[in-house]
């Protein structure tokens, strides 16, 4: 009996400090959320470029971002690498990639300067990196760092000819390098700028609506338009795209056809030279593939 | 005094403050005549147009949050001079433009105007 009593009010204390912590923890649960929500809109973060996260975070955000690029670059298969790749890797480094990379000897343009993350200095990534783990950071771009993508820009042979050229960075003295660039400023000085003018058009393939899609991230049209399917600004700089592959007319100009879309796309000034839609260098493929993307947007 | 009320209460100020921003002048010009003017000539068999029943044509632009669009037709930046201008004239604009020229009044376009800058 008395012990049948004792048992009965051992558990009942038990069951309030059950009660107890539940309420704690709970209250923990709604604290970190209210403090969370009021970080958030008295914008105590700070975002100035100049202000770089804390040791322990930067250390953090550096290892998961070298754990996610290796884990994708598995997939990836180099190629061997020549001295020549090298070397047409080397002309569209000095064009694409020198104001924000540096290259040896040269300091990187004033873009390069103010960034945080800073780009690193390739020599040294070179160094500790595997040719598939340059390659695919340059293919796919690096998210929230200002490193773009440059996929819709070059082909993948180009890009492994900008790896070629930065595995060979280490070993390139800058008087070495300065010699390369003052060879070339002779002889190629005339197609210099078309390096990436005109990539390539891939293969002509089926328009791929899926691909299509991510080129309206890789040509920034989302920095402009509301795309359906897509996240971004949300700016109202051109129309929204929704319900654009109902539209009977292109930009008010155009009957609005597949051939037509692939046509404004490309250049649109030619079609309106009073437009603001500006010609961005789309290559015939992505604009198919973008153009079979925006058909399926009713 | 429960949590709950705690965390609402400490809410409350960013849910009544979380949509604040500085707004212009609405432009000179009647919305509810603008309305029936838009019903009148018929935007509405080529533009969506919210807040008009039946405004769901497709063969222009939707004019969805049209006041906050940078330009006009892509040509025009978005002024309310320039809206009335538009809708008075948009071969002036564009020539190659597929919108025709209806004929719409200087008030009628101010009124158009003004409800055109209701959509946000
Ligand atoms: C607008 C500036 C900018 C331009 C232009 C740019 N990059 Fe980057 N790049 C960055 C930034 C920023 C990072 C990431 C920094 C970090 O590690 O957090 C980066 C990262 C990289 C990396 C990964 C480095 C590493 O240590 O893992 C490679 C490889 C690279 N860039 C190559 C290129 C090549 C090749 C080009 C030219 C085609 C180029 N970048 C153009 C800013 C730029
Ligand atoms: C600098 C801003 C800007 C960028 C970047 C931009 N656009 Fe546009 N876009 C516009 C403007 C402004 C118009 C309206 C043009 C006109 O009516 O003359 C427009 C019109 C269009 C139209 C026709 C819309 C309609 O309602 O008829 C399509 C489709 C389109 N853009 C797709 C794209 C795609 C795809 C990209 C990326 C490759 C892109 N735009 C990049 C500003 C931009
Ligand atoms: C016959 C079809 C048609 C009718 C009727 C019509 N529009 Fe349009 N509208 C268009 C087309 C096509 C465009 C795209 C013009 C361009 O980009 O050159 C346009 C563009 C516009 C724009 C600019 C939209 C933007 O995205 O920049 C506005 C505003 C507009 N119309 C208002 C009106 C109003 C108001 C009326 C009625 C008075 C009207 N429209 C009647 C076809 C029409």
């Amino acid at each position: 009996m008395n012990n049948q009593d004792r048992q009965d009010s051992v558990q009942k204390i038990r069951k309030r400090i059950e009660i107890h912590v539940g309420i704690a923890i709970a209250a923990l649960v709604v604290a970190m959320g209210v403090g969370a929500a009021g970080f958030v809109y008295w914008g105590a973060y700070n975002v100035s470029a100049l202000q770089q996260h804390t040791e322990p975070v930067f250390t953090i955000l550096n290892l998961a971002l070298d754990r996610s690029i290796r884990q994708r670059a598995e997939e990836v298969e180099p190629p061997p690498l020549t001295p020549e790749m090298a070397e047409q890797g080397r002309l569209i480094y000095q064009n694409k990639c020198v104001q924000c990379h540096g290259a040896p000897g040269v300091g990187r343009d004033d873009v390069g300067k103010g960034m945080t993350p800073v780009p690193p200095n390739l020599a040294h990534t070179a160094k500790t990196k595997n040719a598939d783990e340059i390659f695919w950071p340059i293919k796919h771009g690096i998210k929230m760092t200002g490193m773009p993508s440059w996929q819709f820009t070059f082909t993948d042979e180009q890009i492994w000819n900008l790896t070629a050229f930065i595995m060979r960075l280490p070993e390139l003295s800058p008087a070495e390098y300065q010699e390369l660039v003052a060879n070339d400023s002779v002889e190629e000085s005339t197609d210099r700028n078309d390096v990436s003018a005109s990539a390539p058009a891939r293969d002509t393939a089926l328009p791929d609506p899926e691909r299509g899609k991510m080129a309206m991230y890789g040509y920034a049209c989302i920095a402009c338009h509301r795309i359906p399917g897509t996240v971004g600004p949300h700016s109202d700089v051109g129309p929204p795209l929704k319900g654009i592959g109902e539209r009977r007319y292109i930009a008010g100009v155009l009957a609005n056809n597949p051939e037509n879309m692939v046509r404004w796309l490309r250049h649109p000034t030619e079609v309106d030279p009073l437009t603001a839609m500006p010609d961005l260098d789309v290559t015939e493929q992505d604009a198919r593939d973008m153009a079979a993307y925006l058909e399926t947007l009713r | 005094m429960t949590a709950r009320t705690v965390c609402l209460l400490l809410l409350a100020p960013l849910l009544a403050t979380g949509c604040s921003s500085d707004e212009a002048e609405p432009p000179p010009g009647d919305t509810q005549k603008g309305r029936a003017a838009i019903r009148e000539y018929g935007c509405g068999s080529c533009h969506v147009i919210p807040g008009i029943s039946g405004a769901d044509g497709h063969t222009g632009p939707s004019l969805e949050r049209i006041a906050k669009r940078v330009y006009l037709a892509g040509v025009l930046p978005n002024t309310p001079d320039d809206m009335a201008r538009w809708i008075r004239e948009p071969e002036t604009v564009d020539p190659r433009t597929a919108m025709p020229n209806m004929g719409v009044s200087e008030s009628d376009a101010r009124d158009i105007t003004a409800y055109l800058y209701t959509l946000k």
